[in-house]
């Protein structure tokens, strides 16, 4: 009696998976070449892309470890989570977290770190760009109304702390790179990571101003968002930071 | 004639099509790249002024015994409403399984039971996009024991329920009949020609398995000579149709590409001049 075809495709899903021996490998015709080797052929495809997909996601990480230290530690996330649907920008998600507890890159404590701002930069570059708040934008706001203003944070945004220098981190392990060695004891630190209309990058901000980002991506007003940061930073200019984050580009156009 | 081939845009040639805006019948995407927003679905829109498109998806899993995803199926859509390609089409596949995605074209049974499974997603599919779809021949490594049906006699009972379309790859024919040990020109007998609706060609591998040779499906280079000479019978058999070349890894420079899709314009207009002499 053959599987009905729910349970094969169960069956053949957790074999490709798994390799491990089950019914499917009687349902296949083998001939001159045996049922796992033909199996193999998809076994293969599903690792191996699946592995090439997050090598794109996490490219830094990649740069970091090597292609063979990556793939491996790729087939063994994809081993525990395979995506949940087919687009595969947004596949990956766990990796950062199982790259903290994979063994063998036990001796980089920074990786999951890195992990994180490849995942933070696949987002913001898969957000909308949409229009962005300019200062012509912000002078046709009576002034008095300005500090109820509540002004959105782009699509995408994302604040990532880390106690590693991890933007030196990146810088080194890009292509063509001339720096050779990056001190881990160095302070670490806040990255602004954002969509820009060609690609997604990151900048360095202080505590305070990732407070400011982080009060307004909440919906504080803006006069609520700018007392925040004198908690933690009693000289937070910002009349500075503001100027700075619109030039970047972080916050999006008032709505008409 | 006018040119039938078209190819695949791909991520490495993205900047310089936008650029330099080289002649080709048409662009194809995979669809499951551009259901998000991205700087390269921002070019793909601005392509789209210039260029007929070619919505090719991987991932609807057509099928599988669960059905279509709702979500994707919703995505999909809101991307052939806003590219308003000239051809929409998926695999005579699956990839999902309990929800997880396998992100490979896996094989179907060739039964009775498939073709219920296939013809109910694709009825689907149809009536979400409210258009024609096609469906392609995949490339097969194994057949199943308790199959009823030849590949082809599935596919065209599939074709005659749904009234979907055809995508005839002529690279996953001969990987197939290489593999399986048919005959493809025999596989090509009985089709419904008025159902085929695009071709597609690419580059194959040929692997070792336990000592006997395997054709693998890598699209990383060249179409070979025999897969040129199948595609010349497919021209001949159905007629010109919007012709893919596909290149998805080891991906070559533009003009290489370009180069493959002007040998298939030569190639068709070569039948087209032989059957106007022989008529």
């Amino acid at each position: 009696m053959p599987l009905a075809l729910r349970d094969l495709q169960a069956e053949m899903a957790a074999y490709l998976v798994s390799g491990d021996d089950a019914d499917i490998l009687g349902s296949i015709v083998s001939n001159a070449i045996d049922a796992p080797a033909r199996l193999r052929i998809h076994r293969h495809q599903l690792y191996e892309s699946l592995a090439t997909a997050l090598a794109g996601t996490f490219s830094t990480v990649q740069q970091l470890v090597g292609d063979a230290f990556f793939r491996a530690m790729a087939r063994a996330f994809i081993a525990q989570t395979l995506p949940a649907q087919p687009v595969l920008s947004e596949y990956g998600e766990g990796f950062p977290a199982f790259v903290d507890t994979y063994e063998p890159a036990r001796g980089l404590p920074y990786l999951a770190d890195v992990a994180r701002l490849d995942w933070a930069l696949n987002v913001a570059f898969h957000s909308p760009m949409g229009e962005r708040l300019t200062a012509a934008d912000l002078s046709s706001i009576p002034g008095e109304q300005l500090p109820s203003t509540k002004v959105g944070v782009a699509p995408g945004t994302c604040v990532i702390h880390s106690t590693y220098p991890l933007d030196r981190i990146w810088s080194a392990s890009q292509p063509g790179t001339s720096i050779a060695t990056v001190d881990l004891g160095e302070r670490g630190i806040c990255l602004l990571v954002l969509r820009r209309p060609d690609d997604a990058s990151f900048v360095a901000l202080t505590e305070a101003e990732a407070v400011f980002v982080a009060s307004l991506a909440i919906g504080a007003s803006l006069e609520d968002a700018a007392l925040a940061p004198f908690a933690n930073d009693a000289g937070f200019d910002l009349s500075v930071t503001f100027r700075r984050l619109l030039d970047l580009g972080v916050f999006v156009a008032l709505q008409q | 004639m006018t040119p039938v081939a078209g190819i695949g845009l791909r991520a490495p040639h993205l900047a310089a099509v936008v650029r330099d805006r080289p002649e080709t019948a048409f662009l194809e995407i995979h669809a499951e790249n551009y259901l998000t927003p991205s700087p390269a679905f921002d070019a793909v829109e601005q392509l789209r002024a210039d260029y007929a498109f070619s919505i090719h998806a991987v991932g609807l899993s057509l099928g599988s015994t669960e059905g279509l995803d709702d979500a994707h199926l919703r995505r999909i859509a809101a991307l052939v409403d806003r590219l308003r390609p000239t051809l929409v089409s998926d695999h005579l596949a699956w990839s999902i399984s309990r929800g997880r995605y396998l992100n490979d074209l896996l094989p179907l049974p060739y039964t009775e039971e498939g073709i219920d499974v296939v013809v109910r997603n694709v009825n689907r599919l149809q009536d979400a996009l409210g258009r024609r779809v096609a469906v392609e021949n995949p490339s097969c490594y194994f057949s199943f024991a308790h199959a009823t049906l030849s590949e082809p006699a599935f596919l065209s009972e599939v074709v005659r329920r749904s009234g979907c379309g055809l995508l005839l790859d002529a690279n996953n024919l001969f990987i197939t009949a290489q593999n399986l040990k048919l005959d493809p020109r025999a596989w090509l007998d009985g089709l419904p020609a008025d159902a085929v609706m695009e071709y597609h060609l690419a580059g194959h591998a040929v692997n070792d398995a336990d000592g006997e040779p395997i054709l693998i499906d890598d699209h990383a280079s060249r179409v070979s000579a025999p897969v040129w000479a199948l595609f010349g019978e497919l021209v001949e058999r159905f007629g010109p149709r919007p012709t893919l070349v596909e290149w998805d890894a080891d991906i070559p420079p533009l003009e290489i590409l370009l180069g493959e899709a002007a040998s298939a314009d030569r190639l068709v207009a070569e039948r087209e001049a032989g059957a106007a002499r022989a008529a």
